[in-house]
């Protein structure tokens, strides 16, 4: 028996052939394509616009909006520029981070150009590397604080992983691997100058610092051991570790010491003096995942370096008074001498002395994949104001980061957070990769 | 009389047989190979996940990974652009992330994805089954023999596997992974093979899909893969903001 010939049949198999090899074309990957090459450049293109409700009765709103016209709110928008790049050639790799940024806001416009890395690397040999120019070298195992970061600049709590400028140093990375509880040791020394012109906010000119880590990974657990000769800035020396309880549930910790640290310290009048002494720092911290993909990170910082609850209020007492005087008198000298103390130590981030840190994020929430909202909090554990930033993050679309941000501070007067320029900031960052 | 002891001499020859049949499976051996057929003890390799959406859009990512030893393995995410640079380091139980702005490795853990796809850590930086997993079982199927695996410690991603491995090829073509609850968390399904040169021929394509994720699918495609040779100073924390100057 033979069937007559069906053109519909004859055009089914076709298309269903051709649906097959589209099917298999749909999988296909040739890695030819990314193969390495001599020269590399990318980098991201972002704009962020911030809302921020100003803090009048803040010490620093005062001292920041001094001699300009006072305001209740500021719209700020910043557009940003980062180019990365890599030129290869024999054992050698010259590689570079540029930043750019152009701020526009009521007050007017800035612009800003900023090479956070440029450095020449040397490897003759997997274990040796070699390195000279403008490295931004991160230490510690913190999140959010890094006792032992000594050789970088600080990193912002609100946004820890966002890429910093360097310092113009000269360093190495020797490696050696064996086999049993000792698995790696792993030592780096660094030689960082600081001239008037190189490196001058490291610390006093005309010393070539030296500083060094050495990293061991003994019995699965990450050891650190850092230090900081005496030179542009008082020794320091300390020691981080990092280790897995259980495969979702990490314990760190950091502890450094900086020898005969001299701390400004004024009163409420503005009598300036300097105590010397021993500041020891160190931070405790775990990171947990659940089993239904949701992080937790909490860390404890005790800040050697700060400010207790009682000095820190000397400060802002001086700022009131400061802008009582000029009120009664229009004499501005005590005000001019607050401000000069707000441009240092008493004008970090986080200038307290106890710190608590505790941030949750919740991996595809919703059910929506790549959408993570987050809660971040932090509390001056001294003077209990704190700051509080719920998130909403979405990477879904190619190489987009869409990001909300809301930073809350609350606190009583005197107080670390009641007194910082913003009592509420909303954020919406759009950073595209190429 | 004569019935029973031909029923018992039967029983006897037919549970004989069962023993024979089931000594004849040595599923620790067969697990071995499949470890061997699947990739050469240290080898480096391109890879392309691609994890697809409900709505059918794409996100794509292309890793070079290099594995050394049983328990060594890299991955180097070298696309998109958003992730370029990005480094996972395993050394047995112990996994690590490098972002290059943030500049320094942090503590993963197995479950985690880095890519935020199905395919999570212990996937994309999977090290020898032989070194995860005990066989608790193997049983011969018409067209497979069904492997079953039970973690050697509660550090390793999966509590259980079920792998179905192909008779004549052994290599796997199904795994389910499951929770230690008993929960399949997905399915892994092996396909096309093919032949990468020096002698190994293994399946390009992994395909998984998760009752946790309905609607979304994520495929991994194997490209280069060859036999490698490399320093064990490659793999710690310290050489990871570096690895890209290895590749050829």
């Amino acid at each position: 028996m033979t069937f007559p010939p069906r053109p519909w049949l004859a055009g089914l198999l076709a298309s269903l052939a051709v649906a097959g090899a589209q099917a298999a074309d749909e999988y296909s990957f040739d890695a030819a394509a990314f193969e390495k090459k001599p020269f590399e450049l990318g980098g991201f293109v972002q704009f962020k616009q911030e809302d921020s409700a100003l803090n009048r009765d803040g010490a620093f709103y005062q001292l920041g909006y001094f001699g300009q016209p006072q305001r209740a709110s500021l719209d700020r928008s910043t557009a940003t520029v980062e180019l990365t790049g890599k030129l290869r050639g024999g054992i050698g790799t010259f590689d570079f981070h540029s930043h750019s940024d152009l701020q526009s806001d009521q007050l007017g416009h800035a612009q800003s150009n900023v090479l956070y890395e440029a450095a020449y690397s040397l490897r003759p040999d997997p274990g040796i590397t070699l390195e000279a120019g403008k490295r931004t070298l991160r230490w510690g195992k913190g999140y959010s604080w890094n006792p032992i970061g000594f050789v970088e600049r600080p990193k912002d709590p609100n946004d820890p992983d966002l890429a910093r400028e360097g310092y113009a140093m000269a360093d190495a990375d020797l490696i050696y691997n064996r086999d049993g509880p000792l698995q790696t040791v792993a030592f780096t020394p660094v030689l960082l100058p600081v001239q008037h012109d190189v490196n001058s906010d490291f610390g006093s000119s005309g010393h070539l610092n030296p500083a060094a880590k050495l990293y061991l990974l003994y019995r699965d657990t990450d050891i650190d051991f850092a230090w900081q000769g005496q030179g542009s800035r008082p020794a320091r020396y300390g020691a981080d570790f990092s280790r897995n309880l259980t495969s979702n549930f990490e314990i760190h910790g950091e502890w450094a010491r900086i020898q005969k640290f001299p701390k400004p310290l004024t009163d409420s009048q503005g009598q300036v003096g300097s105590k010397v002494g021993n500041a020891t720092s160190y931070l405790l911290g775990l990171r947990y995942l659940s089993e239904n993909d949701t992080t937790y990170i909490a860390e404890y910082y005790r800040n050697g370096t700060g400010y207790s609850g009682q000095e820190a209020g000397q400060f802002y007492q001086l700022v009131a008074t400061a802008f009582a005087q000029l009120q009664e008198t229009g004499n501005s000298a005590l005000v001019q001498r607050a401000l000069k103390l707000s441009q240092g130590s008493y004008g970090r981030p986080n200038p307290g002395q106890r710190y608590a840190y505790f941030r949750v994020q919740q991996k595809d929430a919703l059910g929506i994949v790549y959408f993570q909202p987050a809660l971040t909090a932090m509390l001056n554990l001294d003077d209990r104001s704190y700051q509080v930033t719920p998130e909403l993050l979405y990477t879904g679309v190619n190489n987009l980061d869409l990001r909300l941000r809301l930073y809350s501070l609350r606190g009583e007067r005197f107080s670390d957070f009641g007194e910082k320029q913003n009592s509420r900031r909303l954020e919406l960052l759009m950073r595209y990769y190429f | 009389m004569k019935i029973t002891l031909r029923i018992l001499m039967l029983a006897t020859l037919l549970t004989a047989g069962v023993t024979v049949q089931a000594a004849a499976i040595d599923g620790a051996k067969i697990l071995e190979k499949v470890d061997r057929n699947l990739e050469p003890e240290s080898y480096e390799a391109y890879r392309q996940l691609i994890d697809i959406q409900p709505d059918g859009s794409k996100k794509e990512y292309v890793l070079y990974t290099i594995k050394k030893g049983r328990d060594k393995v890299i991955a180097l995410f070298l696309s998109p652009p958003s992730d370029k640079g990005r480094v996972t380091l395993r050394l047995g139980d112990n996994m690590w992330l490098y972002i290059p702005d943030v500049g320094k490795p942090v503590r993963i853990t197995s479950l985690q994805s880095v890519t935020g796809s199905i395919f999570n850590n212990a996937d994309i930086l999977r090290i020898d089954y032989t070194s995860e997993y005990n066989v608790a079982a193997a049983e011969e199927q018409p067209e497979a023999i069904l492997l079953s695996l039970k973690a050697k410690t509660n550090e390793v991603a999966y509590d259980s596997l079920k792998m179905w491995v192909d008779k004549k090829a052994l290599l796997p073509t199904t795994i389910e992974a499951y929770a230690a609850s008993g929960m399949l968390l997905k399915t892994l399904h092996f396909k096309n093979v093919k032949d990468f040169g020096g002698g190994i021929r293994r399946p390009a394509t992994l395909e998984t899909d998760s009752p946790l994720y309905k609607g979304y699918k994520s495929v991994m495609l194997w490209s280069g893969l060859k036999k490698g040779s490399f320093s064990d100073s490659i793999f710690t924390l310290n050489y990871l903001p570096r690895i890209q100057e290895l590749r050829k």
